[in-house]
């Protein structure tokens, strides 16, 4: 029996998407997404691997969609309406509002829980 | 050859028809050849606001069909000779008319006319993409209130798809106290969720409520504070270039005098 051996996330194609998502406006990607713009409350990233967004993350987005849990998702300015990662679901906690500027941060599932963490390049 | 251009918002209520009402209008004010054409079928409202609903014989179903010459729907506003409106039919509905009409009405009205101003019915739907089937250029009203943004913010999309490119943005009814006191969205938040151009920001005002009911444009009033707005605002569509209007209440006389004393 030959065993499927599991493949890197990073390996999957990436999609790079060179504009802002409005509302309405949705990507739907078997692999990592890129977008270089905003993701605007109603818009929706549905992504099989990793997802980044270089500005600010306030709509939907779901990483590892197909169930990789190793999936994260970074923004410059992350405060999505919800956020989902392989089967989990999360939302901001209720009233937390603007909260000015903030750092670029990740999100990822450890101790399988969602945690959000400042961004830390790779070294 | 005018310019086409349609006023809509995506959310109903934010000031779409009264926008509409005021930009042709200030822009016959200045000499402009003005229509201003009604989509919105079943639910027309312009006629209203302009205090032209008694006039009406033929209108936008009847023009774009053959039912009457386009220059018998168009009504000579009562005010400005200048200023024509084509009104919405008021018992058929959006169906009545295709995108393929109200294009072809749309270039028989720009040889004619200055500027072509076609108010939107609220919504995405086949009257939307019927009223925006002809324009060339867009101004998006929002509100400060997050429900209105998000629609814009859906509006500019859907604008950008139907390659209407950079759509400028009209921020209505805004409160500088509610602003001051972080109750109500500022300028500068809507524009970081919405990255377009401002073409202008409109104060709330009672004065609206009355003009509207009354079916005389605000603009017609020279000491209304929107109408100065709305004044502002066409002449920034004729590529004039007005500083934004400070947005601080008018001070009475004490007001004055006050601040004299104060020194602010």
């Amino acid at each position: 029996m030959t065993e499927q051996w599991p493949v890197k996330l990073s390996d999957k194609p990436t999609l790079l998407v060179q504009r802002s998502l409005r509302s309405g406006q949705n990507v739907n990607f078997d692999g990592n997404v890129v977008v270089l713009g905003d993701v605007n409350p109603g818009a929706e990233i549905i992504a099989s691997g990793h997802v980044l967004v270089m500005g600010a993350l306030r709509g939907m987005v779901h990483a590892g969609a197909t169930g990789e849990d190793t999936a994260t998702v970074t923004a410059l300015t992350l405060s999505p309406t919800q956020l989902r990662i392989a089967s989990h679901i999360t939302r901001p906690p209720d009233g937390s509002g603007n909260e000015g500027h903030k750092p670029p941060e990740t999100a990822r599932i450890r101790e399988n829980a969602v945690i959000i963490e400042p961004y830390q390049p790779q070294r | 050859m005018g310019k086409v251009i349609v006023v809509t918002s995506g959310k109903g209520g934010v000031g779409k028809t009264t926008t509409t009402a005021n930009i042709g209008t200030a822009l016959a004010m200045m000499g402009k050849k003005v229509v201003m054409v009604d989509t919105d079928i079943g639910l027309r409202n312009l006629d209203v606001v302009l205090g032209l609903e008694n006039r009406i014989v033929y209108d936008i179903v009847d023009a774009v069909q053959g039912n009457c010459r386009l220059k018998q729907a168009l009504i000579k506003d009562k005010r400005l000779e200048n200023m024509f409106l084509l009104p919405a039919a008021q018992t058929k509905d959006k169906t009545a008319v295709t995108s393929d009409q109200m294009i072809e009405l749309c270039d028989k009205l720009k040889d004619e006319f200055d500027y072509v101003i076609i108010d939107c019915p609220a919504g995405i739907e086949h009257g939307f993409k019927n009223a925006i089937a002809g324009a060339e250029e867009a101004i998006v009203v929002t509100t400060p209130e997050v429900s209105a943004v998000r629609d814009a913010d859906r509006i500019i999309g859907l604008l950008e798809a139907a390659e209407i490119r950079s759509p400028k943005l009209l921020i209505n009814r805004i409160r500088v106290n509610m602003v001051k006191a972080g109750d109500m969205m500022s300028v500068e938040d809507i524009l970081d969720i919405l990255a377009v151009d401002l073409l202008g920001i409109v104060p709330d005002d009672d004065a609206i409520v009355v003009s509207t009911n009354r079916g005389e444009p605000t603009v017609l009033d020279s000491n209304s504070r929107p109408g100065e707005a709305y004044r502002n605002i066409a002449r920034r569509i004729c590529g004039e270039t007005v500083p934004l209007m400070s947005l601080e209440e008018k001070k009475g006389f004490f007001g004055k005098i006050k601040s004299l004393f104060s020194g602010d």
